[in-house]
């Protein structure tokens, strides 16, 4: 039986549909709750939420990866809320987005700790929302390089997506030869981990992606639509012309290349700590990227490809 | 918003409770640094640590009833506004066993702080500055203390704030100058915990033109504290000299009999006005281990080792009633 934890309950992989693989409903950084300039009513969270996700669905969408980690504003309740009423399927994350989005009762867990609270939120449920989490979210902090933390949150979820059958999802792909150490020390296959945010452009110039993918792992260009070209874009923005650019040498870069590349907006519904950036949303995928890629050539097999066969392959819980 | 009573309109003389202001006069005795809900930041989303109203309200009742059967009137909740800190319980608390709740903001240390205030989205992500959390502070006093992304409810009666154990960070010191700005620009004082070094830590809220009369200095019944004669030079300097472990008596700090003796010491040294006491004791932890002293310890327990000392009832009473309703008091 093949399945996906949504936060409604598991789904049949075949109902997926068409995946944003990497997005958030919203998110903000731990501490950010008690700045009230942040602060939205919760009219205003729904007003700004839910007409970017029924878009999604007119347009075709099936299911919205909530790449927000623990400690970042992660809300299953309302998740639930907004999948029930929009029929957007909403996957949720554990983990983290970093070991600097980890708050001190996490920092100073072990990695046994870890294991277990990440097995607990994807086999029995998130606190008290009997949602379930259906990925594993880690990253590498700000600065470049993987800290202790970090590591040990990786080493957790490498540890729970083989006890679990779920994917893990990377935030940054660099100091990717750490990373993939401790998933082979795990013994968890690299095709159970989508490698990040290789297309940003802070790091994309960083970012080993061929080489990730030469190991096995799978390869998210997920920030499409961070663009230097938006009236007031954030320090992660890159020429769009140049993200495709990017996308299009790496699938035409080897052989089967295209079954291991994943992209997504990185789009923030509502964002819970942060401006956001206005006018970029999880509809940058249908209303310009896929668009982009049919001008460049690719055909209707290629684009089912990246948005529906590979993340049902990714997100299917394995067995 | 109910409670919402704020320093602004309050006059002279009072204190802000999680009620409202109160005459500074009707606090009786205060436990100056206690904690009531206590939770390591992070540990309320541990799929194993279970944070039941209901059961929470009613320990917390139960020591509260017990502290003010032992002639305790107000207790301070020094953890500040990001370690469990929940005015709508504690409203509910002071309602139903008639002890005043004073609840801190402020934050720190560094170690404690969420990513927001560390690593922000910045590019480089430049930790916060002292102006900014001065900011943040104030707003809890001038305009209510968060409940986090829902409301503003009561100000807050201090500021809290503590350095790294080992010695005092950069950040760490944004907190106590933040702090110390927040105290000046709203009137409500500053309880720090040292880091390594009380004096040169104290130094750093001074620096901003604090009053030190404005200023609790906790962690002083530390042994190495003791041990370097900071509780007497932080006392010289007219600062309060907070000994907020009475009752903990686990080789890192000094022991009761002890402390008893060092009260003496400074009383007879001529600081009675500038001596505090309470216990550190956390009525519910959650995430870390509890202090599990009462909060009527240092009434029934420590206060006869005082006498015992020589100290006369005006002196346990100065100490007990009248320095932190000095301390306390919205200036």
């Amino acid at each position: 039986m093949s399945r996906v934890n949504t936060v409604l309950g598991p789904i049949p992989t075949e109902e997926l549909g068409l995946v944003a693989v990497h997005e958030h409903i919203g998110y903000g950084m731990p501490g950010s709750e008690l700045d009230t300039r942040w602060w939205k009513t919760p009219e205003e969270r729904y007003g700004e939420t839910v007409p970017k996700l029924r878009r999604f669905h007119e347009y075709g969408g099936g299911t919205f990866v909530d790449a927000t980690g623990i400690c970042n504003g992660r809300d299953i309740d309302y998740y639930r809320s907004l999948s029930e009423k929009t029929g957007v399927h909403i996957i949720a994350s554990t983990g983290f987005v970093g070991g600097d989005t980890a708050l001190p009762f996490f920092e100073r867990a072990s990695v046994e700790y870890l294991a277990e609270h990440f097995v607990h939120e994807i086999t029995v449920g998130i606190g008290g929302s009997g949602g379930k989490a259906g990925i594993i979210k880690v990253g590498v902090s700000r600065g470049g390089r993987m800290t202790d933390l970090d590591k040990r949150i990786y080493r957790a979820a490498a540890r729970a997506a083989r006890a679990t059958g779920v994917g893990v999802l990377t935030h940054l792909a660099i100091d990717a030869e750490n990373a993939i150490a401790i998933f082979n020390e795990e013994g968890l296959p690299l095709d159970r981990v989508l490698f990040g945010h290789v297309d940003d452009g802070v790091n994309a110039d960083k970012t080993r992606d061929t080489w990730i993918a030469e190991q096995g792992g799978r390869i998210g260009f997920d920030t499409f639509g961070y663009e230097t070209e938006l009236p007031d874009p954030p320090f992660w923005a890159r020429p769009r012309r140049e993200r495709l650019e990017h996308f299009l040498r790496f699938i035409d870069g080897g052989e089967g290349r295209i079954r291991q590349v994943l992209a997504s907006a990185d789009a923030n519904c509502s964002p819970l700590g942060w401006p956001g950036v206005k006018g970029h949303t999880v509809n940058y995928i249908f209303e310009d990227l896929i668009p982009d890629l049919r001008a460049a050539g690719l055909g209707e097999a290629a684009i089912k490809t990246i948005f529906v066969d590979n993340p049902a392959d990714f997100l299917t819980i394995q067995h | 918003m109910p409670g919402a009573q704020t320093a602004a309109n309050a006059t002279g003389g009072t204190v802000n409770t999680v009620l409202g202001p109160v005459p500074a006069r009707d606090l009786g005795v205060v436990a100056v640094h206690e904690a009531l809900l206590s939770v390591l930041p992070g540990a309320e989303y541990a799929f194993d640590v279970t944070i039941d109203r209901a059961e929470v309200f009613e320990i917390l009742a139960g020591k509260l009833r017990d502290f003010r059967e032992r002639g305790g009137g107000t207790i301070v909740d020094g953890t500040g506004m990001f370690h469990g800190r929940d005015l709508r319980l504690y409203e509910a608390l002071s309602r139903t066993t008639g002890v005043h709740i004073v609840a801190s903001t402020g934050q720190g240390p560094e170690g404690l702080l969420g990513g927001y205030f560390l690593t922000p989205q910045t590019d480089p992500p430049t930790p916060w500055p002292a102006e900014k959390f001065a900011d943040l502070f104030a707003e809890e006093v001038t305009e209510g203390m968060v409940v986090p992304r829902v409301e503003r409810r009561g100000a807050a009666g201090l500021v809290a704030t503590a350095a790294t154990r080992e010695g005092m960070t950069a950040t760490d010191e944004s907190l106590f100058r933040g702090a110390a700005r927040a105290a000046l620009a709203t009137g409500v004082p500053v309880s720090l915990r040292h880091g390594n070094d009380a004096v040169r830590d104290l130094e750093v809220v001074l620096d901003e033109g604090l009053p030190a009369g404005r200023v609790a200095v906790g962690g002083l019944d530390r042994a190495d504290a003791v041990a370097s004669g900071a509780p007497l030079e932080i006392a010289a300097r007219g600062a309060f000299v907070l000994l907020d472990c009475v009752g903990t008596e686990d080789g890192g700090h000094i022991t009761d009999a002890e402390r008893a003796s060092l009260v003496a010491e400074l009383v007879a040294a001529g600081h009675g006005a500038r001596v505090l006491l309470s216990s550190g004791a956390t009525g519910v932890a959650k995430g870390h281990p509890a202090n599990e002293v009462g909060y009527g310890h240092v009434l029934t327990a420590f206060a006869p080792l005082l006498k015992a000392r020589g100290l006369g009832d005006e002196d346990v009473r100065r100490i007990l009633v009248g320095n932190p309703r000095d301390l306390l008091s919205v200036r």
